[in-house]
Parts: C-alpha cells; structure tokens; sequence
C-alpha cells in the first residue's frame, strides 16, 4: 500500500492503494465517484472514459501510481455541460450505463474539433459501446453539444 | 480444503440499510388508491414501478400515464421502484414484451381513481356536483370557487369509500401525454450526471465483493482448488466454493474488501477441474443439428438451408449481484428482470416464508433476456451467508461473455413451390435447434414453434421444429426464437422475390391481406423509403413493423433503414423510436459479425473485442415512423429485430450470394 496524490474533478485527493491498482477501482471505491462505469476493464467498452490529463482516458487500464498528480474529471465533474444538455434535448440515453463514457469521450472531441464531422465523431467514440443502439442519437447529440458550445441555441 | 478467514470484526461495523416497509393503509394525511400510486400531505404524486426498468423504459412509461390521469405534467410525478412482491404488485417479470400492455390498465385506473377522489372531494367541499369540476395541472377547478391544488384535498379525499365514487379514465382523444408527450427518459438527467445507480452503486455500504473463478469449459466442475495464495493477498477476506445450481453455475468465488483485491485474489488461486465438455467445438455442434433435420418429401421448386450462431446478450452493466443473509432473512439488490419471481424462486430454495425474503430490484444496464436468471443472486447468497456479512458478486466481461446463457443454434430449411410468376403458393420451414435450458418446460417442441412462428405471409407451410440436447447453457435473448425463423423465413421471401424478378416490396405486398396493419406499415415505410433491397415485416406482441433498408454490399455497410410501427398506443413516442432503433442495431451487429464461437470446450469470445458488436461507425441513418392506429397498446422491446435482421441481410445479398445464415457472408460455428 502506498499513498497516492490524485487531483480529481478540481480537488486533491490521496488513496492508500497498491500501485497496480487500476485508477477505475480507485475512483469508484475509494473516492466514492461511480459514475465512471465498469464495463470491461480492458479499455474494450468505454464505459469508464474520463478525462485523464485532459483527454478522454479509460481508467481501467490506467494505475493508481501512473495517475499521481495528474488531472483527473469524471463525469461528475461536469457541471450542466453542453454536451448533458444535448443528451438530455435528444433523449439519448436507454439503459444509460454506457453513457457517462459516451459523454465524457464527447467532451474532449469537442475540446479538439468545435464543429466535429460525422467521420471525426464516428473515429472518436470507435471505442465507446452502446448495447443498447442509441448510436443515431448520440451522433445527433454530438452535433447538437457542439452548436451549444458556440452559443447558438 | 476451502478456508475461510474470520473476517476480523468488520461485520461488526457493518450499516446496512432496513428494507423501506410502508403502510398499505395509508396515513391519514395520504391518499393511496392502490400500490401503484400515491399523493402525500405535500400533493407530491408518487408512483411506485412495479417492474424494473433495463432501458425498455417502463419507469417513463409509468410516470406518463400517472401524470396523464392526475392531469400534471410528467416531471411531477416522483417515481419509486417497487420490491419483489407478486402478491402486492402483479407479475414483475420483464419479458416477452409485455411491459406496457400489463401496465398501463392498472397504473391509469390507479391514477384515475386518485383523480375521482380528490374532484369529488373538492366538489364535496364546495358543495357542488362532481361534474362540474376538473382536475387540471395539480388543480381541482369550479367555475365558481377558487381552484384547490390536490395538497388540499388529499385529507378529505383520503377519508372518502372509493367505492362510491365514479371512476372515468381520461378518454384518448383528451390526451395531451399518453403519445404526445416530447419528454424524453424519466431518469435521464441522473444517467447524464453518473448518478444513477445500477447493481453495483445499490449494494449497501460495507458490503464485501466477490469475483468467481468460473468453469474452464462447458459443464465443468470445481476438484481441487489451493487458496494459500489466493488468503495471502491483502483485503482477501474468503474463498466460498461454489456448487451449481444451488452456488450458481459453480466455480471458487474470492470474497473481498475491494474489487482489485478480489480480481487479485482470484488470479492467484489455483484450481483444477473435472467433468463436462472439454472437447465440445460449435462447428461440430451446427453440423449436428444439421443433420437432424428430417428428409424432405415432394419437390420443391426451391430451398435453402439456413445456420444460426450462438448469440450472447452482453449487457453492458455486467451480471452481478449482492445479497444479505441473517439470522432473520435475506435481502437482496439486483438488476434483475424479474423481483417477483425472483423472490418465489429464493423463498422456496430457501425454505422461508417470502416474508422474510426482500428483493430490491436496481436500474439495469441492459437486460435483453438474460437478467431473469437469478444465478448471480445464488452466488451472492452462498458467499453472504459463508461470510455473515453482506457480498456482492460482480461479474467480469470476460465472465459475462463466456458463461452466458446463450441464445440457442439452428438450423433452417426451407423449401416453397413457386406460381407462374414466381411467388410462393406452399411452404416448409424446417428447424432443428435446441431448447432454452433456463426455463425446463422449453423442451417441447410446440412452445419453440409458438414462440418461433410468426409467418404472416398468406402461403400455407408445413413447420416442423426438431431439438436436440443442448450443450451448454441457451436462454431468452431478444425475440427469442422469432429472431432465428424469422429471419430464415424473410431471407428466403427475398431471395424467391429477387429470383422471380420481382421487386421485394411489391412481393410482399401481394401476399399481404389487403387492409391488414401489416400492409399498413409496410406502405408507409415504402413511401419514405422509395426502393429496397431489403424488405421484411413482422407481427408479433400485438404489434405490427415493417422494415425496409438499402446497403453498400460491396462495402458490407448499411447505409438507410427504414421502420413503420405500429404499436397501437405508442405512449412514450421517443422511447417507441428507441426500442426500433435498438432493434436495428442488434440487427446491424448480428447480422455483420458477432457471433459467439465454442473451440476445446470453451467459448472463444471475451470482450466487444471479439465478440464484435456493431460501433457507431457501423450504425446506418434510421427513420422510425410511428403509424397511429386504433389497435391496444401492443409490445414493442422485441419486435424490430427479427425483420430489421432479415432486412440488412437481404440488402447485403443484393447481386451477391444468397442469405445461407447469420452472421452473413461469414463462417457460423
Ligand atoms: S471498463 Fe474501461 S473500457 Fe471498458
Ligand atoms: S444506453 Fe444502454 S448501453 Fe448505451
């Protein structure tokens, strides 16, 4: 066990864990913030997507110890964002457990490219399952974020 | 030798939460006209769900028509999900389609009824009739008083004998909800906030978690295991054999303080296995089933043989679940599908009254068939009550995908006898597959036909259903076995229509009833559509779809789908949309590459890295079109899949090869 440093949705946080331990396990039982979602722990689903460094990160194959001092938001570190009111506007979600990933990876697209094509949103969320098939809505809803966030309404 | 370590005195500071137990009564200062719904002192509406929402939206669907019979608006009503209770509840189980059509009588007379009581109480008040007064947003209006909002009257209205007052439901062409509405999912603003809780953010504080190392093939059982390593890794708490079906499927679970630790426990333990199929391989089983059809008699102008794959459900919340059991009962949380049942199933392998047994169904990330099986629960129950302490079973993907109950294999023949122009005038489907070894009574070959045939076409057939022993585990998987004949049927249609020159659309057209809700849709979808290669319908849970859809054959990538639905009352529009499109995309999946394969005793897939489930990039444009009717509200979680399947498929084959299977193009087995 080792003590950990983690900078977490604006907030300095420690963890006493192993240092393999996978910053999903850290976040969602030491710290307490589930919204990042296990759904494989091989960086095959996307359901734990955060922003790690500032970019669309998958926390179950990243460690505690590769994760010391670096910036970390999950999805509860959005506040009312663009993209959560385009999901809510299009009504995206079913089951919604792929969601916080689909919406996390959406949020560093639109940090990288404000007016993404569909072959730019297509390539960004390649990674991000939905079981569910709400794929034409968040394609929609990536759209509709990016329009938010340059302020048309 | 299973040791087990004394768990050091954490039980001890265990919290767990008691199971909510309200009054039926209802209070004084409550108005509770059935289970299903109640108004408080405050005029808040609540509604209790009484079955589990898996994404079908049952929970938005509930709040609709509550807030559409107690004139509110559907953000209004809060919504409660209710425990396992039959008795209290009527059926809980989440399956063949049923959610709506079993819900929606019940939950608008309840609301109704809340509705009637509070008009009559303000009516009572003023001293008028009851029919001069109307509920309206959270009101009760008289022309000549000043409006009262239902906190006022829930008093009043709760002293009232509902038997002596009128109940009148609000008739459809009032509606301003019930297929109307533009709100979308009632727990969407938690689901885009990660606050929503599925199986594992529902397990009460303390509680211990446990990963299962599973059988390394099909049937196999647990021999020996050494745990030394396994105890030795800091947090591991237990090893609890597992022994099926009373321990689940069986296997060694590794009982923890977090689920790294249990992961790393289960890593380091060793464990040998006996029995089972190490040898069984899926090419050898198609093979098999292939040769059980029987011989064809007569001669048909035309046949095929069809292979279908092992399919998996692969929701995306993995199986799970945690369970407590003390000296005074159990209590359990679970994305299940089925509370009720669930509950039944626990009080009988438990010898406890139900009493004693709380069930608290959670969100679930999908369920698709799959979460009516309560193997999770029964590991978690046999880790719980090894350790005293609450535990909760998390199963991995790898888990998940490799020890699935899948849906079946078959093989189709079919054979038609064609007229002058081309068209069919008799039929046969042959269907060698095997039964669902999650419900018993499935080994019949009639109830697999009945679930299976729903040839809607006017050409009479001769379908004959053989099975065979399964070899591992099947289940219901969406459609069930309507997914696998119709798909097999709807190819061969496109094939004979594209054979005798004719177009797929018009073919089907021709031997459609007239004025049937099928040839409804299906010209509604033709008129968006315009030409397809790719056509198929369906008419199945008291609803009616037809699928329409264009393809790059050379690319395999669809390219437009079409679907006209017609589900009688669509009362949440956008969720109606969703599930077609859901149906779409397993379609687009199944149909391009996923398939579950078994090689030396053991299924090969592990992840969506292999088992290759379609990606937004695959994902076609879809147009859903709601086609009003006057029919009952009608099932919909199931219905577009079996066309939507047979549609893509017969789109890809456009100038190719035939359909002979699914995935298409590609190997099954
Ligand atoms: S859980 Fe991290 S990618 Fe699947
Ligand atoms: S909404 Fe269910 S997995 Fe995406």
């Amino acid at each position: 066990m080792s003590r950990y440093r983690l900078r977490v949705n604006g907030k300095r946080r420690t963890v006493d864990v192993p240092a393999d331990t996978p910053l999903l396990w850290a976040l969602r039982e030491e710290l307490g913030l589930t919204g990042p979602r296990y759904g494989c722990g091989v960086g095959a689903c996307g359901a734990c997507v955060s922003l790690i460094g500032g970019e669309a990160g998958r926390p179950c194959v990243v460690t505690v110890s590769e994760s010391d001092k670096t910036d970390i938001t999950t999805i509860e570190g959005l506040q009312d964002h663009p993209v959560q009111q385009a999901w809510l506007e299009l009504d995206v979600a079913q089951c919604g457990y792929c969601q916080p990933g689909q919406i996390m990876t959406t949020v560093a697209l639109l940090a990288r490219h404000h007016d993404p094509t569909d072959a730019q949103i297509d390539e960004a969320l390649r990674d991000n399952v939905c079981r569910c098939g709400t794929y034409p809505r968040i394609r929609a809803a990536v759209h509709r974020a990016a329009a938010l966030a340059r302020g048309r309404k | 030798m299973i040791t087990r370590r004394r768990l050091l005195g954490a039980t001890g500071a265990l919290v767990v939460a008691a199971p909510l137990v309200r009054s039926q009564l209802g209070y004084a200062d409550e108005l509770t006209p059935s289970v299903h719904v109640r108004i408080d002192g405050r005029g808040r509406i609540i509604a209790t769900v009484p079955k589990p929402d898996t994404g079908q939206g049952v929970r938005t669907m509930a709040a609709i028509l509550i807030a559409e019979e107690l004139a509110v608006e559907v953000a209004d009503v809060t919504l409660e999900q209710a425990p396992g209770d039959t008795a209290r509840f009527g059926p809980q189980t989440i399956q063949n389609s049923t959610s709506s059509r079993q819900l929606a009588q019940p939950l608008r007379t309840a609301a109704a009824t809340a509705r009637c009581l509070l008009v009559t109480a303000a009516a009572n008040r003023w001293g008028v009739p009851p029919g001069e007064c109307a509920a309206r947003a959270g009101r009760v209006e008289h022309p000549g008083h000043r409006a009262l909002p239902y906190r006022a009257l829930v008093a009043d209205a709760a002293k009232l004998d509902p038997a002596t007052v009128a109940v009148t439901l609000i008739p459809p062409e009032k509606w301003r909800l019930i297929g109307r509405t533009r709100a979308g999912r009632s727990d969407a603003r938690d689901i885009v906030t990660g606050r929503a809780k599925y199986g594992a953010e529902s397990a009460p504080p303390g509680a211990l978690i446990a990963v299962v190392a599973r059988p390394k093939w099909i049937g196999a059982q647990v021999d020996t295991v050494d745990d030394a390593a396994a105890l030795a890794v800091p947090g591991v708490v237990a090893v609890v054999r597992l022994v099926a079906p009373a321990g689940g499927q069986g296997g060694v679970a590794v009982v923890a303080r977090s689920t790294a630790a249990a992961l790393q426990g289960r890593a380091a333990l060793t464990v040998t296995w006996t029995g089972g199929t190490p040898a069984a391989d899926s090419r050898t089983w198609i093979a098999d089933l292939e040769a059980a059809l029987p011989p064809v008699t007569g001669k048909p102008d035309i046949q095929r043989i069809f292979r279908l794959p092992l399919l998996a459900h692969a929701a995306m919340e993995p199986m799970n679940a945690t369970a407590h059991v003390t000296d005074t009962g159990v209590t359990v949380w679970a994305p299940t599908q089925d509370p009720g049942g669930l509950r039944t199933i626990l009080s009988r392998q438990l010898a406890l009254p139900e009493s004693q047994i709380t069930v608290h169904p959670t969100l679930a990330g999908g369920g698709f068939g799959r979460r009516i099986e309560p193997d999770p629960v029964f590991e978690a129950l046999t880790c719980s009550r090894a350790v005293g302490a609450p535990v909760s079973v998390r199963w991995t993907r790898d888990d998940d995908t490799r020890h699935d109950s899948y849906r079946p294999m078959s093989v189709h023949r079919l054979g038609a006898t064609l007229d002058a122009s081309g068209l069919p005038v008799s039929r046969f489907h042959q269907v060698a597959t095997w039964p669902l070894t999650v419900v018993p009574i499935f080994n019949n070959p009639m109830l697999v036909k009945a679930s299976g045939d729903h040839f809607p076409y006017s050409v009479p057939g001769d379908v004959s259903v053989t099975l065979r022993l399964a070899p591992l585990r099947t289940g219901f998987w969406r459609a069930v076995y309507a997914g696998q004949f119709g798909y097999a049927e709807e190819c061969f249609l496109s094939e004979i229509a594209r054979r005798g020159g004719h177009d797929q659309v018009t073919a089907r057209r021709t031997l459609l009833p007239a004025d049937s809700r099928l040839r409804r849709v299906l010209d509604t979808a033709s008129d968006h559509h315009g030409y397809a290669d790719g056509a198929a319908c369906h008419l199945d849970y008291g609803s009616a779809i037809a699928v329409l859809v264009t393809a790059d054959p050379v690319a395999r990538k669809v390219i437009r789908v079409t679907a006209a639905v017609d589900v009688g009352v669509p009362v949440h529009p956008s969720g109606v949309i969703a599930q077609v499109e859901g149906g779409v995309l397993d379609a687009v999946s199944t149909v391009l590459g996923a398939q579950i394969t078994v090689r030396e005793g053991a299924v090969v897939q592990s992840s969506f890295r292999d088992y290759a489930w379609a990606r937004i990039g695959d994902c076609p444009e879809i147009t859903v079109i709601v086609v009003p009717s006057d029919a009952p509200i009608g099932g919909l979680g199931e219905l577009a899949y079996p066309p939507a399947a047979a549609a893509i498929a017969s789109a890809l084959a456009a100038g190719g090869d035939p359909v002979s299977g699914m995935p298409y193009g590609i190997g099954v087995g």
